[in-house]
């Protein structure tokens, strides 16, 4: 299948670490995924809840310049408003009708739109994934956590189970690490209210945060850039108000894939983290301790 | 004086609701699933099974005045649960659009300030500059304070950047959004 890279606004500055790692990854497994050319915004919440017909023009102007190929996405949100235009213009054929109007070009929503971790599933193979595998992330308590929009709504997603998906499960366990039972794995982290309304982030992700820990993890992977950000970024913050201890890194399932391919640290975008991973992955045996230089695996 | 004398209950709220939002709502029976499973229902003013029902009985100015609406994080577990498949989260996002058309946005919230920036950034320069969003959103609803420590931090670990991004086709960009406003159709 041929790939076509859409990155999605937050891969450029507040996701860059996603972006980092899923470039890595995908060159370590020999994916061709070449970005589109003047790829613009789906829209994100913004546009859903403003006006409905421009929230499948936005998407749609992007699936028509893809056509041909198949999509890649990393960002849940934007995989979110890609595969709500495609359903929404395939199906019906006025909505359709009114897209091409204001895009001025007819778009029958087929390019099909595939996010990173089926992209693992389906063309690189999860068992490939574990004979590639140079630095096992042995005894890692991995929280998987996915979400909202990767799964919800299911009929229009058909990503995973809407209730307790299992595919980033199986992509943490074939790079070595140990995926948690947990049953915080779709809760809502609050999602755009980190800007507009941050109490409620705080709470939701206070929540996910002390759930993860409460289970048992060492870290929490994402598949998402704004769930990274909101419990990576406002986790300070959530100590100091629910006056609870949580210091869990928050990783991009790229880094923690890139990690156990053997990639470095640096080429996976850790340090854009604002809770340090290091010490802990130098704890567990699969990063050498900061300060004691080279950053290569200490298993290697 | 009831409250239809007063103009406050709108016998034509469902059917308007409806056809802006393509969704059936008279299918609901108030079992209540949707709000069980919502992760702002115990913190806002009306739950997702009440805003089903206010609507249904036309309660127009509630419903379009309620921080619920804008609250709401759009996390589509309700109509995954709903066992009469009603569409909520379509259902609030028309909700959203007659607020602001009428002019009854609850004072409590910036969401719209939000969303006009964001779309405003789309317009002119095909993407988000998330620096360029969080300033503008700063100055517009004077939070300088929010988050203003967490700057230099994110500034060093690369996760702003500073120069906002250039994507060609602006004017092609601005005829969509010129068409997209002047389409004026009930369903938006």
């Amino acid at each position: 299948m041929s790939y076509v890279f859409y990155p999605g606004c937050s891969l450029d500055s507040t996701g860059k670490g996603y972006r980092l790692s899923t470039e890595a990854v995908a060159r370590a497994l020999g994916l061709d995924m070449p970005e589109l050319p003047d790829w613009t915004c789906c829209g994100s919440t913004a546009a859903h809840q403003s006006n409905s017909l421009l929230s499948l023009a936005l998407p749609a102007k992007n699936l028509l310049a893809a056509s041909g190929k198949t999509m890649a996405v990393c960002c849940a949100a934007c995989y979110s408003r890609l595969k709500v235009a495609n359903h929404q213009i395939a199906n019906a054929p006025d909505t359709r009708g009114r897209v091409a109007g204001v895009l001025g070009a007819d778009y029958d929503g087929s390019t099909p739109v595939k996010h990173m971790l089926e992209i693992m599933r389906d063309e690189v193979g999860l068992d490939e994934i574990a004979g590639r595998v140079r630095v096992p992330l042995t005894g890692l308590r991995v929280a998987c956590y996915y979400g909202c929009l990767l799964v919800r709504p299911p009929d229009v997603m058909r990503f995973d189970d809407p209730e307790n998906p299992t595919l980033l499960d199986r992509v943490v366990a074939a790079a070595g690490a140990e995926p948690l039972e947990w049953p915080h794995k779709t809760e809502c982290c609050g999602a755009s209210h980190s800007i507009t309304k941050v109490a409620i982030v705080e709470r939701l992700s206070h929540d996910i945060l002390a759930m993860a820990r409460d289970s048992g993890a060492d870290c929490i992977v994402t598949a998402c850039p704004l769930c990274q950000l909101n419990l990576d970024l406002r986790q300070r913050d959530i100590e100091a108000r629910f006056g609870d201890r949580l210091g869990l890194p928050i990783l991009y399932f790229t880094q923690l894939l890139g990690l156990a391919l053997g990639l470095e640290p640096d080429d996976l975008g850790l340090g854009s983290l604002m809770v340090d991973p290091l010490p802990m992955f130098a704890k567990k045996g699969i990063v050498a301790r900061p300060g004691s230089g080279a950053a290569a695996s200490a298993a290697r | 004086m009831t409250s239809a004398a007063q103009g406050l209950i709108s016998p034509q709220l469902a059917q308007q609701v409806e056809a802006a939002a393509g969704a059936r709502l008279t299918l609901c029976f108030q079992c209540q699933k949707c709000t069980s499973g919502c992760p702002i229902a115990a913190g806002t003013d009306i739950k997702p099974h009440e805003l089903v029902r206010l609507v249904q009985l036309g309660e127009r100015d509630l419903v379009l005045s309620s921080r619920m609406i804008w609250e709401c994080t759009s996390c589509q577990t309700c109509v995954t649960r709903c066992p009469q498949a009603v569409e909520l989260p379509a259902i609030i996002d028309a909700l959203r659009r007659l607020s602001r058309d009428s002019r009854k946005v609850n004072p409590d919230t910036a969401v719209p300030v939000f969303n006009d920036i964001f779309l405003g950034a789309v317009r002119q320069m095909g993407r988000v500059h998330e620096l360029g969003l969080m300033a503008a959103f700063k100055l517009r609803t004077k939070s300088f304070f929010q988050d203003a420590g967490k700057l230099p931090a994110m500034l060093r670990k690369g996760k702003l950047a500073l120069r906002p991004p250039f994507v060609r086709g602006r004017s092609q960009r601005a005829r969509t959004f010129r068409r997209v406003e002047g389409s004026g159709s009930e369903k938006r």
